[in-house]
C-alpha cells in the first residue's frame, strides 16, 4: 500500500476534491489493493469485501473535501474499512467462519512460504476476535505501527499491543513446533 | 517453516489485487457519482436539471402544505367575520325591540293616565 499511496500526488488529491475523473481513478487504483485486501481479510467472502470497498470508496467521494492530505487519506480508508468491517462482523457474528474456506484468495498466491502453513494462517486469523483481527491485520498487512493502529481503530495503545501479544501466542500455540518464537515479538 | 511467525504472517498478508471486472466497476461508481458532481456555471442540462429535479416534488408538496394551510386560515377568518356579523345583527335586533317595546310602555302609560284622569271614581 505505502508504494501505491506515494505514486498517489497531492496534486492529484487536490483534483480529485474538485471531481477530476482520472484523479479519482488514480485514488481508487492507489488504494483499492488495500482496502479490498481489509476487507477480504476481515469479513472472509468476496463478495461481501467487494461491496464493503465499493461502500467505502463511495463514502470517500462524498467525504473528499474534508480529505486534508494522502497520509490523512490512507487512514481515513483504513479506519472506515476496519469499523465497517468489525460493525458487520459482530452484527454477523458467524458468516466469516463458514465462508473462509470457501475463498482461496485470502493470501497472496505469488508468495514462496510455505502454502500449507498459510493455509493454517488463515484458519487462525479467523479464529481472532473481530477487534483483534483488525489490529493483526493493520499490523502486518498494512506494516503500521502499535501507534498508528491505536489511532486509526482509536483504541487505547496497550490494548492495541495486548491484541497483538495475544494474538500471537495463540497462533504460536496453534501452530506446535512450526514456528519459532525468534524476537519475542520484537516489534510490538 | 523454520521462518518466524511475524514474518510469515508479513508474507501472507500482502495486499490482494481485486478482480479486473471489480476495480473497472469502482472506478465507474466512483467517477460516475452525482454526488460527486460539481455544478458548473452556464450548465443548462445534466447533473443541474437532475439536481433541479430531484427537488421538484418537496417544492410541490410544500407548495401543497402552503395552500392547505391558508385555505385553512382564511376558512377560520371568514367564519369568525360571519359570526360577528350576525352578533352584530342581533345586538341591532334586540335594540330595535327594545325600543318598540318602549314606545309600546309609553303610550300605554299615556293611554292609562288619561283615562284614570277622565274617570276617578273607577
Amino acid at each position: 500500500m505505502n508504494e501505491a499511496v506515494r505514486q498517489f500526488t497531492d496534486h492529484e488529491l487536490a483534483l480529485a476534491r474538485n471531481g477530476d475523473a482520472q484523479a479519482l481513478t488514480a485514488l481508487v487504483l492507489a488504494h483499492q489493493r488495500s482496502v479490498y485486501s481489509l476487507a477480504l481479510r476481515m469479513l472472509g467472502t468476496r463478495d461481501l469485501a467487494e461491496d464493503l470497498a465499493q461502500d467505502v470508496f463511495m463514502q470517500l467521494n462524498r467525504n473528499l473535501k474534508s480529505i486534508e492530505s494522502r497520509e490523512h487519506l490512507a487512514f481515513w480508508l483504513r479506519k472506515v474499512t476496519a469499523f465497517r468491517a468489525i460493525d458487520q462482523l459482530r452484527q454477523r457474528a458467524r458468516v466469516a467462519t463458514t465462508s473462509f474456506d470457501e475463498d482461496t484468495h485470502l493470501f497472496n498466491d505469488a508468495d514462496t512460504s510455505d502454502p500449507l502453513l498459510q493455509r493454517h494462517l488463515k484458519l487462525l486469523l479467523e479464529e481472532l476476535s473481530p477487534a483483534a483481527r483488525a489490529v493483526v491485520l493493520l499490523r502486518y498487512q498494512e506494516d503500521l505501527d502499535p501507534v498508528d493502529i491505536a489511532q486509526t481503530l482509536e483504541m487505547p495503545i496497550n490494548t492495541v499491543k495486548s491484541h497483538l501479544k495475544r494474538s500471537l501466542e495463540f497462533m504460536r500455540q496453534e501452530t506446535p513446533g512450526a514456528l519459532s518464537s525468534r524476537g519475542e515479538d520484537e516489534s510490538i | 517453516m523454520s521462518q518466524d511467525l511475524e514474518s510469515q504472517l508479513r508474507a501472507a498478508l500482502r495486499p490482494i489485487a481485486a478482480s479486473a471486472t471489480f476495480e473497472k466497476r469502482l472506478i465507474a461508481c466512483v467517477t460516475d457519482d452525482p454526488q460527486h458532481s460539481q455544478p458548473k456555471a452556464n450548465s443548462v442540462g445534466g447533473a443541474g436539471w437532475r439536481s433541479r429535479a430531484r427537488w421538484l416534488p418537496v417544492a410541490a408538496a410544500a407548495c401543497v402544505l402552503i395552500g392547505v394551510g391558508l385555505q385553512n386560515r382564511l376558512q377560520v377568518r371568514r367564519e369568525r367575520e360571519n359570526g360577528l356579523e350576525a352578533r352584530r345583527q342581533v345586538v341591532e335586533a334586540l335594540r330595535v325591540t327594545s325600543q318598540k317595546l318602549d314606545l309600546a310602555y309609553e303610550i300605554v302609560k299615556s293611554q292609562s293616565s288619561s283615562f284614570t284622569d277622565e274617570n276617578p271614581g273607577v
